[in-house]
């Protein structure tokens, strides 16, 4: 168990350190840096004449004249040290002022997409198995497949018109007008509760369809083995049979995918949250882009692959704790 | 004793039988339309004696088996003759085929009176929780002990089917075990309900053979030790001779020839049984290459008519064999046999 865990940490820190290095070079990538940029803002209008050699000054003095392989370490060096994500282009303050309370709204926000996709996902799975071939296995087949292929900004659209015009309900955006800018209190989480669980079942859409068909298939499998068979041949009561004995093993390839939903879930995130007005990190890495502000998206970029990648080590812990064929090396 | 196979057959004798099996033809329902893997099944069984029932893959002997313990699928139908009875430790008869599906007489059927185990002792446990686990778990449905008493009784279980070292063993997972090991623990699961009967489906072909020979004394002695009935069903007929009293020969879904092991392996009377006996390795006849029953065992989709066996037969008669089913001849002595080279004989008169 020791060696499963040092090595799984391991190369999750040698992931972390590439996914760096990649959101980096992305970063890098458009022409141009802030050193332009500032002197722009800075004497665009004052009819004053800018030169290469004044530039290059500014340049020098926020350091960014040096190699790219030193800014790399700085630039990471500041994150891993101070928690400190550089400079916003865009809005004169630092990145982390930007992101701060929208990285744990996005944190949120995945928790509560999670939890919906498994407490729907798991038990129409096992559901369908047990009831295979029935009317209401092809009923929910067919819906899986509709999740899948149905794309869920377009859900969001139907889902925001619906709740509009039958609930009255203003359902745009993670919090209601009054409470966007308020301080935190019991009555603003409230609201975002409220809020939260038509985003959240919009961007748990597809991974709840993917996971039925995955618990479906397991199920299936699990129910016609030898296992439960000497279960039943030993005189388990067929319900608690079917949760002990199959169920059981159908939940493991979901805890082995927690992190493929994670990924799932934050590919859709900008386009789900510029439909539905959310005013999150998918909102924000979608303007910074738009804006070359790279700082911010290399940031936001940055904190997403990091959730992706601990949840992956998370759902590893997970599946070892689950099964002891893992956890003991069988 | 073995019971005759004849349906007309019912006596005093019969009646005190511990299981009687009469008419059992299963059938399943599938995309190319009914097949019957079994059909017309008979045998009889008394407390304390073992059962040998023999065959090729495919011969029905497992489904025969499925359908005494009701795990055949949804999707097999029992003929409506069909009569399984068995009685428990309490003296009553229970009529197996009219139990309801869930129902909590079923439930104490299987495991409590009608133990199993199968023939691959790592598929047989949940791979998920403990050996330990899963024998309390039979402890606690069928001798109503739980907790610290369920352990206890679960220790000296996994002790009394030879494994070392069972208070530790009882917390390891069925990967951490030898597959004698896993077979050993599987015993152990099924004896602590006490059944009455012990149906084990080839427990020993997946093990190596210096293996088999330990679990198969195991079983021997444990089954003098508790008084308890076994069917043991396998494709070896060394096996049957070693453990079984009486033993049933089945091909392709029936039930062709049987009698006590002794008998019917000294002067077999079917040409199967014959093929099946010259079919096992004899070490005083290396010279000689193995020999082989000619062809395979046809699909139950595709029964042969008349005598099931005689597109395999060496002995088939010609324009009988393949219009008439054969019927069940009683040679005496407790011996049954279908094949119409015997029934002439007796009826020639």
């Amino acid at each position: 168990m020791l060696r499963f865990l040092t090595e799984r940490a391991i190369g999750m820190a040698v992931t972390l350190f590439l996914v760096s290095i990649m959101v980096f070079v992305i970063m890098e990538l458009p022409p141009g840096d802030y050193a332009d940029r500032y002197a722009f803002r800075k004497y665009s209008g004052t009819g004053l004449t800018i030169t290469e050699a004044d530039v290059a000054a500014i340049r020098a003095e926020l350091g960014l004249d040096k190699a790219a392989i030193l800014r790399y370490f700085d630039w990471i060096g500041g994150i891993i040290l101070r928690g400190d994500f550089g400079q916003a282009y865009a809005f004169e303050t630092s990145v982390n002022s930007i992101i701060g309370e929208k990285a744990w709204l996005t944190l949120g926000l995945l928790l509560v997409t999670l939890i919906i996709t498994y407490v729907v996902s798991i038990p129409i799975g096992i559901f369908a198995a047990v009831r295979r071939g029935s009317a209401v296995d092809y009923g929910l087949t067919v819906f899986s497949y509709l999740g899948l292929a149905l794309p869920n900004f377009l859900l969001a659209l139907v889902l925001l018109y619906f709740a509009n015009s039958w609930f009255g309900a203003a359902v745009g955006g993670l919090f209601s007008a009054e409470y966007a800018d308020a301080p935190w209190s019991l009555a603003k989480f409230w609201d975002l509760v409220k809020h939260m669980w038509l985003p959240a079942f919009v961007l748990a859409w597809s991974a709840m369809a993917y996971q039925i068909q995955t618990v479906r298939a397991t199920m299936s499998d699990e129910i016609g083995k030898l296992s439960v068979t000497a279960a039943r041949a030993r005189g388990v009561p067929e319900g608690r049979l079917l949760l002990k004995y199959p169920a059981r093993l159908a939940i493991n390839p979901i805890a082995s995918t927690i992190g493929f939903d994670v990924n799932r879930i934050f590919s859709e995130l900008p386009i789900v949250a510029a439909v539905l007005g959310l005013t999150e990190l998918g909102d924000l890495l979608l303007k910074s882009f738009l804006d070359l502000d790279m700082n911010v998206a290399g940031a936001i970029l940055l904190l997403l692959t990091v959730v992706i990648v601990v949840m992956n080590f998370l759902s590893d812990l997970l599946l070892a704790w689950l099964d002891p064929r893992i956890r003991l090396g069988g | 004793m073995v019971c005759a196979m004849r349906p007309t057959h019912t006596g005093k004798a019969g009646d005190a039988m511990m299981l009687r099996v009469e008419n059992l033809s299963v059938s399943f329902r599938t995309d190319e339309g009914m097949i019957t893997p079994v059909e017309g099944v008979q045998f009889g069984l008394d407390a304390g004696r073992t059962l040998g029932i023999v065959g090729e893959s495919g011969s029905g002997k497992s489904v025969s088996t499925k359908a005494l313990m009701r795990l055949l699928p949804n999707s097999a139908r029992l003929s409506a003759n069909t009569r399984m009875t068995f009685v428990d430790k309490r003296g009553e008869t229970i009529e197996i085929e009219k139990l309801r599906p869930g129902s909590r007489a079923l439930r104490r059927l299987r495991g409590g009176e009608i133990g199993m185990i199968f023939q691959e002792p790592m598929a047989s446990f949940s791979p998920v929780y403990t050996i330990g686990n899963q024998i309390m778990e039979t402890i606690r449905l069928h001798r109503g002990l739980k907790g610290a008493k369920a352990r206890e009784l679960a220790v000296e279980t996994l002790s009394k089917v030879g494994i070392s070292n069972p208070s530790a063993r009882i917390d390891q997972y069925p990967h951490e075990l030898s597959g004698g090991m896993r077979q050993r623990c599987m015993i152990a699961l099924a004896l602590s309900a006490e059944p009455r009967l012990l149906i084990a489906d080839e427990p020993t072909t997946a093990l190596d053979v210096t293996i088999q020979a330990q679990v198969l004394d195991l079983m021997h002695d444990l089954q003098r030790e508790l008084g308890m009935a076994m069917i043991f069903i396998t494709h070896d007929l060394g096996v049957i001779a070693q453990i079984a009293q009486d033993v049933a020969v089945m091909y392709l879904g029936t039930i062709v020839e049987q009698g006590p092991v002794r008998d019917v392996l000294q002067t077999p009377a079917h040409p199967y049984t014959r093929d099946l006996i010259a079919a096992i390795p004899r070490l005083d006849r290396l010279e000689h290459r193995l020999h082989t029953v000619p062809g395979e065992i046809p699909s139950p989709s595709a029964r042969p008519t008349g005598c099931s066996f005689r597109t395999r037969c060496s002995d088939a008669i010609d324009g009988l064999c393949a219009t008439k089913t054969p019927p069940v001849t009683d040679l005496g002595g407790g011996r049954m046999v279908r094949c119409h080279r015997h029934y002439p004989e007796r009826t020639a008169t």
